[in-house]
């Protein structure tokens, strides 16, 4: 990749990764490491998109599947099915670490902010908070994600309090 | 004065406690008389009443005797005395007459007769006084010394007292004189105050008994006028105190009397009326036999049948029938005097009168005392029931001889009559319906015809064999039907299985020729068998080497699978060491992904770095994709390998069965070798059986010929049933149209017949066959 005649302003990182078929980005800023899928503890009496928590050397950070959160079409983990640990911030400008699992991982892109076209407006009775914007990339519309809007503020909470608790471990 | 004549010397006897009453008004017409006068005196009750009263005289009375009836009854006194009366007949009767005039509020209105039984003794004074009068030797009242000493004698009670006290006063008046003279004044005074006294009872009691006798006398007449309970002074305790105590006695007697008399009276009319609305016809005569009580019924009766009546009896009248003698019918046996007289009890016969059928009961009325005093004759016109009856008996014997055609008339019927006579008629009609429409469904039957059934509604009995004689005639339709359809099979059928037969006899000759080719055909076979036999021993030689070569190739087949296996395995291997290369390649992207993510936090500092992580990344990428394809292609030969095996292995399986088919090839040529053998046996057999089949074949041709000659006749037969049963009309299915039908019901199961016997082609075909057999 070629970031050096670009400047730093006007360009960002996005880790891309494929979701049922389809590429999302996240600001790879926000990423804090990219793992590989392995069981984790499954909580009880959680929404269906937390997986369970995961022992992160020590810390217990919450699992959150985005096919179940995007209410797509649920698959069979593969062994391509990788984990990204994200450090997100809600509203209390806390940060916040949490998983996601994304059918597999697709590269590190460099995008131009003015190449990032704004989301559509569905209105207000549709969600989509989180998105960021969308990149044309080789013909393929990158949906970028703001992952610190990807939860509600009241589900950031609830998971906080899963991982606190496994804090408290 | 009236003279009746002519008279007899017959008497009538008053019967002992008869009273005859009549009443006349002033002039002496007769206004009441009693049922014993008008028996005794011989008139109807119409001859008497308004007729002068001497009517019955005798011309033997005295007129004097009338006379001074007359003059003492203007006295308003009643009068009594021996009369001699004379009958319509001239008879003459005794009688002890009393009359009286009748008061009615203080004035006469009218004389009262009341007559009694005299003795034999009075009767024979009185008629020898009469016969004294009437030869002017003797007078009806008492002359000269006898008329003065009753004048005398019957001086008013006063009177006769003012004389005995004047005779009782001349001795005092003489004393009173004597003294007088002696100038005895306390003598005179004394005398003088005790006659006045003695004059002055005198008086007194000669007034009161005067004042008591009119009262008396006046209380007497009020009886006679029928005001009783006098007002008497009844606690008189002298004689005359007795008499108004006699008086007031008999008075409230003849009052109870009079009582009873209306109580007795208003009992009889309460019957009579009763009997006057009763619905039977009633008449009630007197003891003479005349018709005194005719009830309403009775004369309803009678005015109906009057005009038939007066036809036989001219003289009849419903109007004169009250007071009519009762033999006024007199052609009737039952009411003739004799038979009456002779009647103790009630007696009913049945007579024609006039056309009228009558039936009477006559019942004689006795008193107390079994005196006869009537007759009660109750009659019922029985003309209508007795038509009616001989109607109906007409009506029935002609029902009972079969004849239905007749009917009981209801014109001149009503009531329980007319009902009666319409229930019979619609009986009969019942009856004559369900035998007509019988006798017709039968007739309609005898000749053939079955399209007819019985539709009138009818109920019970009459309706069940209405069904019955309906289900019956369906039944035999339906017999009918089917036997035609039998008798059509059957004819079809025969016809058929005639031509069956002829040409069941032409094939019979066609097989006879066919044998004897076959014949020829068998010694050819003969011959053929024989080379046969030679060519299979060749054959198993053959067969024997072409086993022994696909044996070998089964054994180079299964070293071929051997190897097959060993690439197999070999190439499972490569595709784990592959998978290994591939996982390797993942963990290293993810390494290099972290790396990138790492230089991007570092930020300026972390960029050369992170363009090593994206060159290793790409060479993790380009591993992965080698590893993807190697793998692919290790799929694919592994794939191969296992596809050769399985050929290998069905070529190994196929070269066996060849070995297999080469051995069972040779059995049966084997077995062909034998069979050729048996063959020529056999062939030799069937050369037998054929020259056996034909003397078969030529007694077939004569059997078929006959079954051809028997199945016409049966043709025949069954057209003349069917020609018998068109004599039968069946509801709703005309001969003609029934046989099209039942030649097409027949047409089916003929099929196969028909086939073979009407169509030409296929009769060739059949003869194609002949002829390859």
């Amino acid at each position: 990749m070629k970031v050096d005649a670009v400047n730093s302003k006007q360009v960002e990182q996005f880790l891309t990764f494929e979701l049922a078929s389809e590429v999302y980005g996240v600001e790879i800023l926000k990423v804090q490491e990219i793992r590989g899928w392995e069981p984790v503890r499954v909580i009880p009496n959680t929404p269906s998109f937390i997986k369970g928590v995961l022992n992160l050397r020590g810390s217990v950070i919450p699992i959150v599947d985005l096919r179940e959160r995007f209410s797509l079409e649920h698959t069979e983990y593969t062994p391509k099915t990788v984990v990204i640990v994200l450090c997100i911030k809600h509203r209390r400008n806390e940060s916040f670490v949490m998983g996601i699992v994304a059918d597999a991982v697709s590269d590190v892109l460099d995008i131009k902010i003015d190449e990032i076209k704004r989301a559509p407006n569905f209105g207000t009775q549709l969600d989509t908070r989180y998105m960021r914007g969308m990149h044309v990339y080789k013909q393929n519309m990158i949906m970028l994600l703001d992952v610190d809007k990807l939860l509600n503020p009241d589900e950031v909470d609830d998971i906080e309090a899963i991982s606190d608790i496994g804090s408290f471990e | 004065m009236k003279i009746n004549m002519p008279i007899t010397n017959n008497e009538v006897v008053m019967k002992s406690n008869t009273i005859l009453v009549t009443r006349t008004d002033l002039k002496g017409v007769i206004t009441f008389a009693n049922d014993a006068f008008v028996d005794i005196s011989g008139y109807s009750r119409e001859e008497l009443i308004g007729s002068s009263h001497n009517i019955v005289r005798h011309p033997e009375m005295p007129a004097a005797a009338f006379e001074d009836m007359w003059r003492t009854l203007k006295q308003n006194r009643p009068w009594q005395g021996m009369v001699k009366n004379r009958t319509k007949s001239g008879d003459f009767y005794w009688v002890n007459a009393n009359a009286m005039p009748l008061f009615e509020n203080n004035a006469v209105k009218g004389y009262l007769s009341v007559r009694l039984t005299p003795s034999r003794a009075e009767i024979d004074a009185a008629n020898q006084l009469y016969r004294k009068i009437n030869a002017k030797e003797a007078t009806l009242h008492p002359t000269g010394l006898a008329a003065a000493r009753k004048f005398l004698s019957e001086i008013s009670l006063g009177k006769k007292l003012a004389i005995a006290c004047t005779l009782l006063m001349l001795p005092n008046i003489l004393l009173l004189r004597e003294l007088l003279s002696s100038e005895s004044y306390l003598l005179i005074g004394a005398l003088g105050v005790s006659t006045l006294i003695a004059f002055w009872i005198m008086a007194h009691v000669t007034q009161s008994t005067r004042n008591f006798f009119v009262s008396a006398v006046h209380e007497l007449f009020r009886l006679s006028v029928n005001e009783f309970s006098p007002p008497l002074n009844l606690t008189r305790n002298d004689q005359f105190g007795d008499l108004f105590r006699g008086i007031y006695v008999a008075g409230v007697k003849l009052g109870d009397d009079i009582a009873q008399a209306k109580q007795a009276n208003s009992n009889s009319l309460r019957i009579i009326q009763g009997l006057k609305y009763a619905e039977c016809s009633i008449l009630i005569t007197n003891a003479n036999s005349e018709i005194i009580f005719v009830n309403q019924a009775a004369e309803q009766l009678f005015l109906r049948a009057e005009k038939d009546i007066q036809t036989a009896i001219p003289s009849f009248s419903v109007q004169k029938l009250l007071g009519s003698p009762i033999d006024i019918f007199h052609n009737v046996p039952a009411l003739q005097k004799e038979a009456l007289d002779k009647l103790q009890d009630s007696k009913t016969s049945q007579f024609d009168l006039a056309g009228h059928t009558m039936q009477l009961t006559v019942k004689p009325v006795f008193e107390v005392n079994r005196e006869r005093i009537g007759y009660v004759a109750e009659w019922l016109d029985r003309t209508t029931e007795v038509k009616i009856e001989g109607e109906i008996e007409h009506l029935v014997r002609a029902i009972k001889q079969g004849d239905l055609g007749k009917r009981i008339n209801l014109n001149d019927k009503n009531g329980f009559m007319k009902s009666l006579s319409t229930n019979i008629n619609e009986l009969t009609d019942v009856i004559e319906n369900v035998f007509n429409d019988i006798n017709h469904i039968i007739a309609k039957l005898a000749e053939g015809d079955l399209t007819n059934s019985i539709h009138s509604d009818y109920q019970g009995i009459y309706a069940q064999c209405k069904d019955n004689m309906n289900d019956a005639i369906v039944k035999i339709s339906e017999f009918i039907i089917q036997i035609r359809e039998a008798a059509d099979f059957v004819n079809t059928s025969s016809q058929e299985m005639a031509s069956g037969n002829n040409n069941l006899s032409n094939r019979v000759e066609q097989q006879a020729a066919s044998l004897e080719e076959t014949a020829a055909s068998m010694q050819e076979l003969s011959s053929t068998v024989v080379s046969n036999a030679e060519n299979t021993k060749t054959a198993t030689v053959v067969v024997k080497s072409a086993a022994e070569v696909a044996e070998k190739g089964g054994e180079v087949v299964k070293s071929a699978i051997a190897a097959m296996q060993a690439i197999n395995e070999s190439s499972n291997r490569i595709a784990e060491i592959i998978g290994v290369i591939d996982e390797i390649a993942f963990q290293t992207n993810l390494l290099a992904l972290n790396a990138s993510v790492e230089a991007a936090r570092a930020g300026e500092q972390g960029r050369g770095f992170s363009v090593v992580a994206t060159e290793v990344r790409n060479l993790a990428q380009r591993s992965a994709t080698a590893a993807k394809q190697s793998n692919e292609l290790i799929q694919n030969s592994v794939q191969e390998v296992r596809s050769g095996t399985a050929f290998v292995n069905e070529t190994g399986a196929a070269l066996m069965e060849i070995v297999d088919s080469i051995i069972h090839v040779g059995t049966i040529v084997g077995h062909i070798t034998s069979a050729s053998n048996e063959q020529s046996a056999g062939i030799s057999q069937v050369n037998q059986a054929v020259s056996q089949m034909d003397d078969i074949t030529q007694q077939n041709a004569a059997l078929a010929e006959q079954a051809a000659a028997g199945s016409m006749a049966m043709s025949e037969q069954a057209a003349k049933m069917t020609h018998l049963l068109n004599f039968f009309k069946i509801n709703g299915k005309s001969p003609a149209a029934f046989s099209a039908k039942a030649k097409l019901a027949t047409s089916k199961p003929a099929a196969n017949v028909q086939s073979a016997a009407n169509s030409k082609v296929a009769v060739n075909a059949s003869f194609d066959e002949w002829e390859e057999f």
